[in-house]
């Protein structure tokens, strides 16, 4: 049995299929998951109980409803927008993100596809979100979408730099791009590379922040504040594209975060063969404690203004980058 | 006080009111402004004197119809207020503006023109400010009716929609709207 | 209503809408809001970031209370008269009634007049915290909402459990407050006071506001994104202020210590001893955080006067139908948004003749014009929240 199932997978078409069906079925139950996480411990923070009704008295049924309830809307599709480009934006933005699973190491040799440039696959492949969100902008034939579109590209492509910048430090640290060869470069360090490159991690996560339109850099939606910004004109399911892209996002990007900074699926002291097992637990662990933050953000803060947040990356975090980078590298060069 | 200003006071029930003359209003509220230290504007009305009442009752004793002007200015340290008052003819209400003395007479003068149909000399923008830019008639004067209680008597009769089919006819809302 | 077919051009376009690079755009900021202020329009020409020539529409509230005013007795009036600005609704009975006294020259019972101040004081609290919950939520933090909100349900349920309405209380008679229970028939001849438990309800409940209002300090004040996004934003001087009537904290935190219940005698604050919480720049910032001090400064008062409440009549003698005597007054109280007033000219009737309602909100919104000129486009918000008005108030 067990013979004929490796017989199986090292077909590559075979093992292909697994894993698009393995991550097409990730991408909800995640995208779920975070969601649920984000509306109870908001609700903790306010000191309300939010979701009770759906599904007992813990209310995890709550998404899965709210999932139904957009599939089954009638699909709006405004006159005068354009309509192949209306249609494919949200199918961008989720491709940008779904494509970041496919270089996120799971466990020692989970992964789905360990490119020798996984890390730059992975910024690269990111930026299609940015393209998504001015198609979407910019088909709605809506001013104000547009607008808001507009005002979303701006912070993203500015918030673009900081976050590419913070992740070279951890690359000149492991000597590799490879995600993979990233997290081995930690376990044979010792240490997560957070303790050397507590700068950059800071700046990746603020840079992350940015780069999901989550407050306190929400102005593109929240600005204006009737009109969802670029979101307006979608409704039913390709709305749901962008909301389930949003949380698969927040668990992506911390995900690159944790392997990058933290270690990845590794922690100190465990032998290989339990992290074969453990290394997804742990990974999921960890990245759970980065998206606890950046909920708890969400609640707590208000929203930086549009120049405000300009002059924050520009001024303040692509400088520290490259003071990161520049340091990260002479001391790679002399210790 | 009231002779600095050359008006006629009259203090009661708290409340000082001073009338003045109406030509020298824009004047006489200056020098309240610069002399008595009464920088802070409160209010500006009228109030509509005069027999020919529509809804309401009239004015008990002999009155003749006039629009009497009101402001209200007071200080900011001891709790001075001082209200002017100005009479003006039906036929022909003019005033001069305050806007240049007290600047938050704009909208006040605004609310006035539309509601008693009073004319402010030197007003930048004397258009409608609560009502519809439309809306014919001065609502605040007394010869202007209110709408609904020419349709139903007051007290009216209870507001009950009769059941579809009944004979209970059901009645025009009930809600003062003077602009209906 | 705005005709000017200059700026109003998109008309049925009742959204915020912000413009980046085309010239000379209209902005209109239509008249649903997500915020508490209510039906507010404004149309500004925005050039780039910064927007000009604001011009607030208002008037789509507009219920016409000084006419209604002249068709209704003065218990009716009363009933109206709480809807002007329903964020505190008690406030803003009691300078009418106390105008309507003044000319019918009754004397209020102390008892009476110590409750009207207690609630007038916990109407404050619940103003306040309104601003305190909605203002963040303006600029996009949503938690101090749910906490302010929490706390102030337990005013608003102490004003229940006395008035019998969390909104509009309706508890003022001429002559003092409520006396019995019931009306018609029902009506107890024997006089009911204030519910038992009522006070020490009121010291649980201002315990916990002085608790918020510690916890919302903490979370707003020392939160660098909030002080970037209102510090220095929208100063407003005090000449300009003064010119244009504006009141209430917003003048406060300009830098002026004046304060009506000092000033006026329209209730008993003489015997309490309360500070006036003073801003120093008068920008929003300012603006906040008088009005936190002002919460703690109104449980103080509430405190004292629980404390020191004689026992007595709850109303003055008065005849059944109520006929105000000839004459002229105007009161002026400090409402929790600003100087509210009444004038009222009375004919011996059993309504008034002119009731004018000078309402706080109208004179501190008439400056948006001036505050907002050459303001960028997300400050608009932020200084309009600052100024805390409600459209009830603006309208009448």
């Amino acid at each position: 049995m067990t013979s004929f199932l490796t017989d199986l997978f090292s077909n590559f078409f075979v093992s292909l299929a697994g894993k698009l069906l393995l991550v097409a079925l990730m991408i909800p139950l995640i995208g779920m998951a975070i969601g649920f996480a984000e509306i109870k411990l908001s609700a903790k923070m306010q000191a309300r109980i939010g979701p009770y009704f759906a599904g007992g008295r813990w209310g995890w049924a709550q998404l899965i409803a709210d999932g139904v309830k957009f599939f089954q809307k009638e699909d709006l599709i405004p006159e005068a927008a354009d309509r192949p480009v209306f249609k494919i934006a949200p199918v961008i933005v989720l491709v940008g993100t779904v494509s970041l699973f496919v270089v996120v190491p799971f466990g020692p040799g989970l992964i789905f596809r360990d490119l020798s440039v996984g890390i730059f696959f992975a910024l690269a492949v990111s930026s299609l979100t940015t393209i998504g969100i001015l198609m979407a902008g910019w088909s709605s034939a809506n001013k104000y979408s547009l607008m808001g579109g507009i005002r979303a590209a701006g912070q993203l492509i500015a918030y673009e730099l900081p976050l590419i910048l913070a992740v070279v430090g951890s690359v000149i640290l492991a000597g590799t791009m490879s995600m993979e060869g990233i997290v081995r470069a930690q376990i044979e360090a010792g240490y997560p590379f957070v303790i050397l490159q507590f700068v950059g991690f800071v700046i990746f996560m603020i840079a992350a922040l940015a780069e999901l339109s989550r407050i306190p850099f929400d102005m593109p939606i929240a600005e204006s504040e009737l009109v969802m910004g670029y979101l307006t004109e979608y409704s039913g399911f390709r709305f749901l594209f962008f909301f389930l892209a949003e949380f698969a996002s927040m668990f992506t990007l911390s995900a690159i975060a944790v392997t990058l900074f933290l270690g990845g699926y590794w922690l100190p002291g465990i032998p290989e063969s339990v992290l074969e097992f453990a290394g997804p637990v742990i990974l999921m662990a960890k990245v759970f404690l980065l998206v606890f933050t950046m909920i708890w953000f969400r609640w707590t803060f208000p929203r930086f203004r549009e120049d405000q947040l300009q002059s924050l990356a520009w001024k303040w975090l692509i400088p520290l980058a490259l003071l990161n980078i520049a340091i990260t590298a002479v001391f790679k060069v002399f210790l | 006080m009231a002779e600095a200003v050359g008006g006629v006071a009259e203090i009661t029930f708290d409340t000082v009111k001073i009338k003045v003359p109406a030509e020298r209003w824009v004047e006489i509220h200056r020098q309240a402004r610069d002399d008595l230290g009464l920088v802070f504007f409160s209010w500006l009305s009228a109030v509509d004197w005069t027999v020919d009442v529509a809804v309401g009752d009239p004015p008990s004793g002999e009155v003749v119809d006039h629009f009497e002007m009101l402001t209200t200015v007071a200080d900011l340290t001891e709790g001075k207020r001082v209200t002017f008052t100005a009479d003006l003819s039906k036929d022909d209400p003019v005033i001069a503006s305050l806007v240049e003395v007290y600047a938050g007479a704009n909208w006040h003068e605004r609310e006035a023109a539309e509601m008693f149909g009073i004319r402010f000399e030197g007003h930048p923008d004397l258009t409608h400010l609560y009502l519809v830019d439309s809306f014919i008639g001065n609502p605040l004067r007394k010869s202007y009716p209110l709408l609904s209680r020419e349709v139903k008597p007051w007290p009216g009769t209870v507001d009950v929609e009769g059941m579809p089919g009944s004979a209970a006819d059901p009645t025009e809302p009930s809600e003062e709207n003077p602009e209906a | 209503m705005i005709a000017d077919q200059d700026l109003v051009r998109h008309l049925s376009e009742t959204s915020v809408s912000v413009s980046l690079e085309t010239p000379d755009m209209t902005l209109n900021i239509g008249p649903q809001h997500p915020s508490t202020h209510g039906v507010l329009r404004l149309v500004a020409r925005v050039d780039g970031e910064r927007a000009y020539d604001v011009h607030p529409v208002i008037g789509y509230m507009h219920r016409g209370y000084e006419k209604l005013s002249e068709v209704r007795t003065y218990p009716q009036i009363t009933t109206l008269v709480n809807r002007i600005d329903w964020v505190s609704g008690y406030a803003n009975e009691v300078p009418f009634i106390v105008a309507a006294e003044k000319l019918m020259q009754l004397e209020v019972p102390e008892r009476a007049q110590y409750i009207r101040l207690i609630l007038t004081e916990m109407a404050r609290i619940s103003s306040h915290l309104v601003f305190m919950a909605s203002y963040p939520l303006e600029l996009g933090a949503a938690t101090p909402l749910f906490f302010a909100l929490r706390e102030r349900e337990r005013v608003l349920d102490l004003l229940e459990s006395v008035t019998g309405g969390r909104f509009h209380p309706n508890f003022n008679r001429i002559g003092g407050v409520k006396p019995a229970y019931g009306s018609g028939s029902q009506t107890r001849k024997v006089v009911q006071d204030l519910p038992a438990g009522f006070f020490s309800e009121t010291r649980d409940a201002v315990g916990h506001v002085l608790g918020v209002a510690d916890e919302i300090e903490s979370l707003v004040a020392g939160n660098e994104i909030i002080l970037a996004r209102t510090k220095g934003i929208g100063i407003l001087p005090v000449e300009v202020a003064a010119s244009y009537g504006v009141s209430g904290p917003n003048l406060r935190a300009s830098g002026v210590a004046f304060d009506l219940r000092k000033v006026e005698s329209y209730l008993p604050y003489d015997r309490f001893d309360f500070e006036i919480p003073v801003g120093e720049n008068g920008d929003s910032w300012d603006r906040w955080w008088v009005r936190l001090a002002e919460i703690r400064q109104s449980v103080r008062i509430i405190q004292q006067a629980i404390d020191g409440i004689p026992s007595g009549p709850l109303q003055a003698k008065v005849p059944k139908v109520i006929k105000v005597p000839k004459g002229e007054t105007y009161v002026r109280a400090e409402n929790p948004k600003g100087e509210m007033g009444y004038y009222l000219v009375s004919d011996g009737g059993q309504g008034p003749y002119r009731l004018k309602i000078r309402s706080a909100s109208f004179s501190n919104l008439s400056i948006l014009p001036w505050i907002l000129e050459g303001v960028l486009v997300p400050d608009i918000i932020a200084i309009m929240g600052s100024l805390d008005f409600v459209l009830g108030d603006v309208d009448r």
